[in-house]
């Protein structure tokens, strides 16, 4: 178990390293120039222009560059903001409550709207299964920034239900009340697709030899369906809603745009347009890691829930 | 997505001027342009407000990158420090400048400015104003580590010093009557001295902050959600006091979600909205659409002089075949006007009495499709290739460059799109490097005083806002006597030669002026409603509708 995990942990900083690299290389060869955003457009002297290339260490060989951010990193330093004069460290910590909220909001919506429908849809074939079909699919078509668009316009413009983009929640019951309709444009899409494997694993396990005979033995509907089935089917929905944990990370940016959240996906977009490196590539490396630390946490949950797997990822069924 | 943050990163790059139509009193309404939409007119104040307010949320299209008055050249950062700032003058909401924090000055000589300052100023922590603070401000703009874009305004300052504890004398290498005038911009802000070296290198942060003189300080800055003001009770001007207690600042840069949030409510007005969204916000019922007196254009620069655009006849020959009012109707929901000049209307404010007779008389723009093309044969360019950027930085860039596009195809010039990254694209006006190539730009921008020679200076030979290194001997010896000249009606005839001479070779394409606009939600009004706001306490002002 010890050695597996560090392992795991190992691999998940060879993956920093590598990203870090990535993305230091890829945005450094982006086309543009930081002074121009430095400068605001406005034209500027010669000399203005030098000054601000000395103070933001834009001439200096790109490994010198490197090692210094790294360097800075390590020690939690990421920084500071071309865009806002800031600490990017600061600018991070005051954007994640926002993202991380909204992100648990939107899982939560995802697990109860997709496992829930996914269930219904395998346990009463018909109508109700057709319907959860049709609807999951187009969940799943949809891009959360049309349907934030189509929530904002209904819920908040035409019936005034819902704050609209801009609001300043105050405390954390306004907080969750702001962030309902973004939660909901974010959580659509996944919570579709997690419903159909949801279903699909329901629909596996239903069929499976175990569960006929502890039905011809005379155990319950009720208890076959929760100790026989939805445990067994609960493996591969975990593992792919970890997945989408992390999707949902990387899609808050679409969301916190079209609503206003002051989270980290809207600072990345922001920051991206104003070629604010330190931004950008603090964001994408704690995406990175929140990516390889969830898949972590889901390989480690699945043998508590499925006991048949190891650790060493082995089957033994 | 869209980004409207870039559009004013646009707007700033070539600091160029233009307004609408006539900047004090409201002008009779003006047919939209090409049919479509209604008609608009153009008032430089709102209806004045009924009562006082407890608190109002203002939208802003993107968050201040800086409260730092000496960084501060964007709409995000000057509307909001437009209330809690001051400067030395200020625009007024009918485009004056005024007395602020200076009483008056004095020119001894060309060479010599002296500030009196207003007494018994005190900043927002309860101190005294005096000139060690005017100093402090003044000097912290030239230094070269401050990286101020305002620092070219001061490279005709030797000195800067004080004459008297209410007395600043600025010495200059050359007379330089813009530069007094930019006084009333940020350049001529003052913030106190021993707040500038507490807070450090975090001044005007959400960290830092500022403490300055306005109506309004800084209560709060949560990076990236808002920003709120609170009324400042020991305002030293009482015709500006504030109306509400406090101001909300939200940032919303996506333009469909800020149209959003004004038709729910949950912003009750905002600046600079989107063209697009105009009759959705004019139907909705939800408040009402403004549109004031502005001093910004939307121009074509020449970027090289060596290739088909250096022969004068191509340049006339592509400013005839623009179709102007096709372009308002696709750039600017049909609210604009096409120019006349490469700096309108609204950039003579300052003597409105010369208005009439120095631009109001100057010819429509001809569109003339047979016209062109013979100058086109005449100048034997026919089937040449010019090359034009453009970017997704705006939209209204690639509508101004398309409709090029077509009126080259028109008239024999084939007119290549360079499609740039939006990054790329301001770049074009920051390095020459990044011109190479291009044979011509879009550009947007403003002026910051009413004056049109704040536009015409960028044409000198050598300015880094001439792009395309046009130079003309007439033109420059014509610059430096009108930018010595102190008289704003003797300045007025003065830059009226610059204009002639640009109108006449033609180093830039003029081609629409659309006004500025606000939207006040039902329960608010008083803004003044042009781009003075980015320089006058414009929130003071604000107050119950009802």
């Amino acid at each position: 178990m010890t050695r597996y995990l560090v392992g795991r942990l190992l691999g998940l900083v060879a993956v920093l390293f590598v990203t870090s690299l990535v993305v230091f290389g890829a945005i450094h060869l982006a086309p543009g120039d930081p002074v121009t955003f430095l400068l605001h457009g406005r034209p500027a002297t010669p000399e203005a222009v030098a000054a601000l290339r000395t103070q933001y260490h834009l001439d200096d060989p790109m490994a010198v560059q490197y090692a210094k951010w790294l360097g800075g990193v390590l020690t939690g330093d990421f920084g500071t903001s071309a865009q806002f004069h800031q600490d990017v460290t600061d600018l991070i910590a005051s954007r994640l409550p926002g993202t991380a909220l909204l992100v648990a909001y939107a899982a939560l919506l995802v697990a109860l709207i997709g496992v829930g429908s996914g269930i219904l849809a395998a346990l009463r074939p018909g109508p109700l299964d057709r319907t959860v079909l049709i609807g999951t699919g187009v969940a799943t078509a949809t891009p959360s920034f049309v349907t934030a668009i189509a929530l904002v316009s209904l819920f908040s413009v035409q019936l005034g239900w819902f704050p609209g983009p801009g609001g300043t929640p105050v405390g954390f019951s306004q907080q969750i009340y702001h962030l309902t309709l973004p939660a909901f444009a974010l959580a659509m899409t996944f919570a579709g697709l997690l419903a159909r494997v949801t279903r699909t694993a329901m629909l596996d396990e239903l069929g499976r030899e175990h569960v006929e005979v502890a039905r011809a033995r005379g155990v319950a509907g009720r208890t076959v369906v929760r100790r026989h089935v939805l445990r067994n089917a609960l493996g591969p929905v975990v593992t792919v809603g970890g997945t989408m944990l992390a999707g949902l990370l990387i899609s808050t940016s679409i969301v916190e745009t079209a609503f206003d959240v002051p989270g980290l996906g809207s600072l990345l977009v922001s920051s991206v347009t104003a070629q604010d490196f330190a931004v950008v590539q603090a964001i994408t490396l704690l995406s990175v890691a929140a990516f390889v630390l969830v898949n972590l946490l889901v390989d480690l949950l699945a043998p508590l829930i499925d006991p048949r797997l190891s650790l060493h990822g082995e089957g033994s069924s | 997505m869209r980004m409207p943050r870039a559009i004013a990163l646009l707007a700033c790059t070539a600091a160029l001027a233009a307004t609408t139509a006539a900047c004090s009193g409201a002008t009779a309404p003006r047919p939209a342009v090409g049919g479509t939409g209604a008609d608009f007119e153009v008032t430089p104040l709102s209806p004045p407000a009924k009562g006082n307010l407890d608190s109002f949320t203002w939208s802003l299209y993107a968050e201040p990158y800086t409260l730092d008055y000496a960084l501060a050249y964007d709409y995000p950062p000057n509307t909001v420090l437009a209330n809690v700032c001051e400067q030395l003058f200020r625009v007024t909401p009918d485009m004056k400048i005024e007395p602020g924090l200076a009483l008056k000055y004095t020119q001894p000589d060309p060479r010599t400015l002296v500030y009196t300052l207003r007494p018994g100023v005190k900043f927002h922590d309860g101190t005294t104003m005096t000139a060690d603070d005017v100093v402090a401000s003044l000097k912290r703009q030239m230094d070269p580590a401050t990286g101020s874009p305002w620092g070219s305004v001061f490279k005709n300052v030797d000195a800067i010093e004080k004459t008297g504890p209410l007395e600043v004398t600025l010495r200059l290498g050359k007379a330089d009557i813009l530069l007094n005038e930019l006084m009333a911009a940020s350049p001529g802000t003052i913030e106190s001295a021993a707040y500038l070296a507490k807070a450090g290198k975090d001044y005007g942060t959400p960290k830092g902050g500022v403490n300055c003189t306005g109506p309004f300080s800084l209560a709060s800055w949560d990076a990236g959600s808002g920003i709120t003001l609170k009324k400042n009770a020991a305002y030293w001007d009482p015709k500006l006091t504030a109306k509400s207690e406090s101001v909300k600042f939200n940032f919303i840069e996506d333009p469909a979600a800020r149209t959003s949030a004004f038709l729910s409510g949950t912003s009750d007005g905002g600046y600079m909205v989107a063209s697009n969204s105009y009759d959705k916000l004019r139907s909705s019922g939800k408040g009402s659409l403004i549109f004031g007196p502005n001093t910004a254009a939307s121009n074509i620069a020449v970027l090289d002089f060596h290739g088909p655009l250096g022969n004068l006849k191509v340049r006339q020959a592509l400013s005839m075949a623009l179709d102007r009012k096709n372009i308002i109707k696709a750039a600017a929901g049909g609210v604009g006007v096409p120019a006349k000049a490469p700096a309108a209307r609204g950039a003579w404010a300052l003597s409105p009495e010369k208005t009439a007779a120095i631009y109001d008389t100057l010819p429509e723009p001809v569109y003339d499709i047979e016209a062109a093309k013979k100058l086109i044969q005449e100048a034997g360019v026919s089937g040449r290739t010019i090359t034009l950027a453009t970017s997704t930085l705006a939209p209204e860039i690639s509508v101004v460059a398309n409709a090029v596009q077509d009126a080259g195809r028109k008239i024999g010039l084939d007119v290549k799109l360079k499609s740039v990254a939006p990054e790329a694209y301001s770049n074009i006006f920051v390095d020459p490097n990044a011109r190479e190539g291009l044979d011509l730009v879009i550009t947007q921008g403003y002026d910051n005083t009413p004056d049109a020679l704040e536009f015409y200076q960028y044409l000198r030979t050598g300015d880094f806002g001439n792009y395309g290194n046009w130079s003309n001997a007439e033109y420059d010896v014509a610059f430096d006597r009108a930018n010595s000249e102190p008289d704003t009606a003797k300045r007025a005839d003065k830059t009226a030669e610059l204009q002639k001479i640009a109108l006449r070779e033609l180093p830039i394409l003029s081609v629409f002026e659309a006004p500025y606009s606000v939207f006040l939600g039902k329960r608010i009004t008083g803004a003044p409603t042009g781009i003075a706001q980015l320089y006058y306490p414009w929130a003071a002002t604000i107050g119950a509708a009802k």
